[in-house]
């Protein structure tokens, strides 16, 4: 994201907009954006509506209230002269984009953001079948954004194990080589919002896995969320929840469900 | 609209948000979804939901969006999604769901027990489901509990905490009514996956310094 000098009054509506809270006031009065965290996510843009009043003529009120000792207080979600202003990205800094604004469809996996499709089709293509667990490692959430130098980390990690990398995952068609878990190099320096790893195994190495991402999370400084899927059995029930409480995690008592509806369904076998 | 599985909150108060949300697969469903994900949404609307609304085009709570239009528009795309609040509504929808018989896939995030109950009172059986283990990693970065609570009803994470942490001092000084701060959160979340109403409820709490 950028900002435009010309137009920006310093209210500060952006800076709690933006999700990384990069966003900071220099010396001049004016906001400007730390580029070097800023994932490109675009909601300060889409948030604060533009009132498009000229900048002079927000500096004068300014002026002007402080005489009375007032002040000017903008509406939160708006940007009083239009200063946001979107940026052309190139790569690699385009894939901060990509991954982080979900307005943009991924062009390999055609959703929308870093998602990716995990259990929400499971009932058509058959992702997960029996006796498959699915782990979906997300860097960077809740809030905290991930440099892909930290998702290689965990990825190679994990890649170790020889699990099955998602292909119809954004982060896997990044890496060089799925069988090390290695990612391009020109992104390793790209932070984005979040960014999902996305593995398939058995359902009795979900143990080992998550003892996997229990060492290797402490060398890392950004949050993770996991969530672990199955296919559920004929009577309803979840195989991975043995599994996970065997490795002696608490399964959340909330999470989401494929309810089966989609078609043709997927036949095993 | 990924990981609205890791919704954080006291199980009461996530008994009042669940998120169903319509998803095509692509080489499989995705082509000639539009009239599908059409029917979808008219077909939640129909049950006013808190929210609903698609990546693409926006939720309701964002300005100058029109939800007619938004459904004339849809195109064949990824998915759609809409909130409700409780499960009763939640079973009118599934089972009117089921006798469109879209053939596209439905998904629906909340209490995994509650979704299954809902799911056999409509004669179906689950077919897929995934558990949160909950955050990994530093931790120590880990927002105040009631912070957690708005920002993740964005599955993409796009209520910021420090907006969160600005629009609770709002409610609290009265310069903003819940409803109003319940809004501003929606309008940051495209997918239409943020839950408004339990947000304002969050909000109420705040107000009365309850929280």
């Amino acid at each position: 994201m950028e900002i435009d000098k010309k137009k920006c009054v310093g209210c500060g509506n952006c800076h709690a907009v933006c999700t990384m809270g990069v966003i900071y006031v220099e010396e001049d009065g004016k906001s400007a954006v730390n580029q070097d965290e800023c994932v490109e996510c675009n909601t300060c843009y889409r948030v604060c509506r533009s009132e498009e009043y000229p900048p002079w003529f927000v500096r004068a009120l300014r002026k002007v209230l402080s005489l009375f000792r007032l002040g000017y207080l903008a509406e939160v979600d708006v940007c009083p002269t239009g200063a946001l202003t979107l940026p052309q990205l190139d790569w690699p800094r385009s894939v901060r984009a990509v991954f982080s604004d979900p307005t943009t469809v991924h062009p390999g996996t055609g959703v929308p953001g870093r998602g990716t499709d995990e259990i929400k089709t499971n009932d058509v293509t058959g992702r997960l079948r029996e006796g498959d667990a699915g782990l979906v490692i997300e860097m960077g959430r809740p809030g905290t954004g991930a440099y892909f130098r930290d998702i290689e980390k965990v990825a190679m990690a994990l890649a170790r194990l020889k699990p099955h990398f998602e292909r119809e995952n954004p982060v896997t068609q990044l890496m060089v080589n799925p069988e090390t878990g290695k990612i391009k190099d020109e992104v390793l320096n790209e932070k984005v919002l979040s960014a999902i790893i996305e593995i398939k195994t058995r359902l009795e190495r979900i143990p080992e896995f998550l003892q996997a991402l229990e060492g290797i999370q402490k060398e890392i400084d950004t949050l993770i969320s996991v969530g672990v899927a199955s296919r559920c059995l004929a009577d309803g029930s979840l195989p991975h929840e043995a599994w996970v409480i065997k490795a002696g995690y608490k399964l959340s008592p909330n999470g989401k469900t494929n309810i089966g509806l989609g078609r043709p369904l997927f036949r095993e076998g | 609209m990924t990981n609205t599985l890791h919704r954080q909150g006291i199980s009461e108060s996530l008994k009042n948000d669940y998120v169903i949300f319509a998803h095509t697969a692509k080489g499989i469903t995705r082509d000639g979804s539009a009239p599908k994900l059409r029917e979808f949404m008219r077909i939640c609307l129909k049950y006013q939901p808190g929210n609903i609304g698609d990546g693409k085009q926006g939720n309701i709570h964002q300005d100058d969006i029109d939800i007619e239009k938004l459904i004339a528009n849809q195109g064949d795309g990824a998915g759609a999604a809409a909130v409700f609040t409780d499960l009763d509504t939640l079973q009118k929808v599934v089972e009117e769901l089921i006798r469109a018989d879209l053939g596209i896939s439905i998904n629906i995030s909340g209490l995994l027990d509650e979704v299954q109950a809902c799911c056999r009172k409509a004669g179906i059986e689950r077919h897929s489901a995934e558990h949160s283990l909950g955050f990994w990693g530093a931790r120590d970065r880990l927002p105040e509990r009631e912070i957690l609570e708005f920002n993740t009803m964005c599955g993409h994470g796009m209520v910021s905490f420090n907006l969160i942490r600005k629009l609770i001092e709002h409610v609290k000084l009265r310069r903003l009514t819940p409803k109003k701060a319940a809004k501003i959160m929606a309008k940051c979340c495209e997918c239409g996956v943020f839950n408004p109403i339990r947000a304002e409820m969050l909000l109420e709490k705040v107000k009365k310094g309850e929280r």
